[in-house]
């Protein structure tokens, strides 16, 4: 795929090399989208927001790395999102039980490549992660999942997120300093190779 | 624990922000500080746990449609030529209504106080305190020849009903005003002679409207033919994009 090639014609106001951009970056930007809401459906919602914002302001795009761009387009867009969730706060529509009680692994959601008890540990290690980074202020959750998880450097998580370069590395430690104290409520269910360090630390 | 620089330093470490001798300070320290060893310990496993997260994949493809996007097909020059002439034409043709349903009401409204005024100064010229009855009676004048005008006008359409009003019959309600201080030949009244010249003169005064209505036709035409033809272009537009 030539990217550069790709964006000047989506520049030029060419929707299907833009959508083949999109295909291509879909799944990171869902995901990233998806960490940092926390929901689903809400993730969804962010990611549409980002591509259609995206295509829009291609005009403003000048270089450098389009990746980094197309992240503080999600990112602007999960900001939004949250902004939109202050203003009209709603109730998530969570299967039920017969006896009224929540499902937290709907049955449409399961890997049929695992096993029901792998799945719900990876389940149960899953929720425990994304809990602890719900509980991170905002600015300090979007750094720490466009460099933990979407594994980008300072400088693409500075462009993504509109702040100077220090400023990342303060949210980043704080963050991950944060976050490691959360994660110690949840060692049962961490890898053996985490229980070991957090043993070894205490 | 470690204060908040060191901190910020062993992220910066983890990531290899760190310049090579600043790396080598840092690694000299936590070779010695076990607390510092512990703390970047944490930091490794806080970031490790993050990277483990399965990826999740987009539940669908989010590619975009011109829709949603609110792409508009590209147009002729030529339609923006036509969409300025019918915007221009239906300005003209709101203008030739309100020309025609305005002018009158005004020059209407400024005849009036002038035929008074005419009515009382034409006709005391040499008069003195005999006079003043046919005074009198030459101010009601102009009252007395509008109320047929007012008897008329719904038998008239409205821009005929309208037309009376103009100059030209208030000034031939005056010329009937100065008449009717002299006596006529034939015996009869002054109002009575007043009332049938202003009469007389009124039909030629209700066919004169400021904008004759073959302009209004015209561009009733303009009008519809470019909002066809925009139509049109705009629809063969559509189809070739498509």
């Amino acid at each position: 795929m030539d990217e550069t090639a790709l964006v000047n014609s989506a520049q030029h106001g060419d929707l299907d090399s833009f959508n083949t951009l999109i295909l291509h970056y879909q799944d990171s930007i869902f995901h990233t989208a998806l960490r940092i809401i926390g929901d689903e459906d809400l993730a969804q919602d962010a990611t549409q927001e980002a591509f259609i914002s995206a295509f829009r302001n291609i005009s403003s795009f000048r270089g450098g790395s389009f990746k980094a761009w197309l992240m503080r387009m999600v990112t602007n867009a999960c900001y939004d999102e949250f902004r939109r969730q202050k203003r009209r706060p709603t109730t998530p529509l969570e299967p039920d039980t017969a006896d009224g009680e929540e499902i937290d692994s709907p049955r449409w959601l399961a890997d049929k490549n695992m096993t029901p008890a792998e799945k719900a540990e990876a389940d149960e290690l899953e929720h425990a992660i994304q809990h602890c980074l719900d509980a991170l202020p905002t600015d300090f959750r979007t750094a720490v999942v466009l460099a933990d998880i979407q594994g980008m450097d300072y400088s693409e998580v500075a462009t993504a997120s509109r702040v100077p370069l220090g400023t990342i590395k303060s949210r980043l430690a704080r963050a991950r300093l944060r976050l490691r104290e959360c994660l110690r409520g949840f060692e049962e269910l961490l890898p053996s190779s985490f229980r070991l360090e957090g043993e070894r630390n205490s | 624990m470690k204060n908040f620089r060191d901190i910020e330093l062993l992220s910066s470490y983890l990531d290899g922000q760190l310049s090579p001798s600043d790396s080598a300070r840092l690694e000299s320290r936590i070779s010695s500080d076990l607390e510092l060893a512990s703390a970047l310990d944490d930091l490794r496993a806080a970031q490790s746990i993050l990277r483990k997260l399965p990826a999740r994949k987009a539940p669908r493809n989010f590619t975009l449609t011109r829709k949603m996007v609110g792409l508009k097909p590209p147009l002729p020059r030529s339609y923006s030529i036509f969409r300025f002439s019918t915007a221009f034409a239906t300005f003209l043709l709101m203008l030739t209504f309100a020309a025609n349903s305005i002018l009158p009401r005004i020059s209407f409204g400024a005849a009036k106080p002038m035929a008074e005024a005419y009515g009382m100064g034409g006709g005391g010229g040499g008069c003195d305190q005999p006079c003043l009855p046919a005074m009198a009676a030459a101010t009601e004048a102009p009252v007395a020849t509008e109320a047929p005008v007012a008897t008329e006008a719904p038998a008239l359409s409205p821009m005929a009903a309208i037309a009376p009003t103009s100059t030209e019959a208030s000034v031939a309600n005056q010329d009937s005003t100065r008449m009717a201080e002299t006596p006529t030949p034939d015996g009869q009244t002054p109002k009575a002679a007043e009332t049938e010249s202003a009469l007389q003169n009124q039909p030629q005064s209700q066919n004169e409207a400021p904008i004759p209505p073959i302009w209004q036709s015209s561009l009733s035409i303009i009008i519809l033919l470019s909002a066809l033809i925009m139509f049109l272009l705009r629809r063969s537009a559509i189809s070739k994009w498509k």
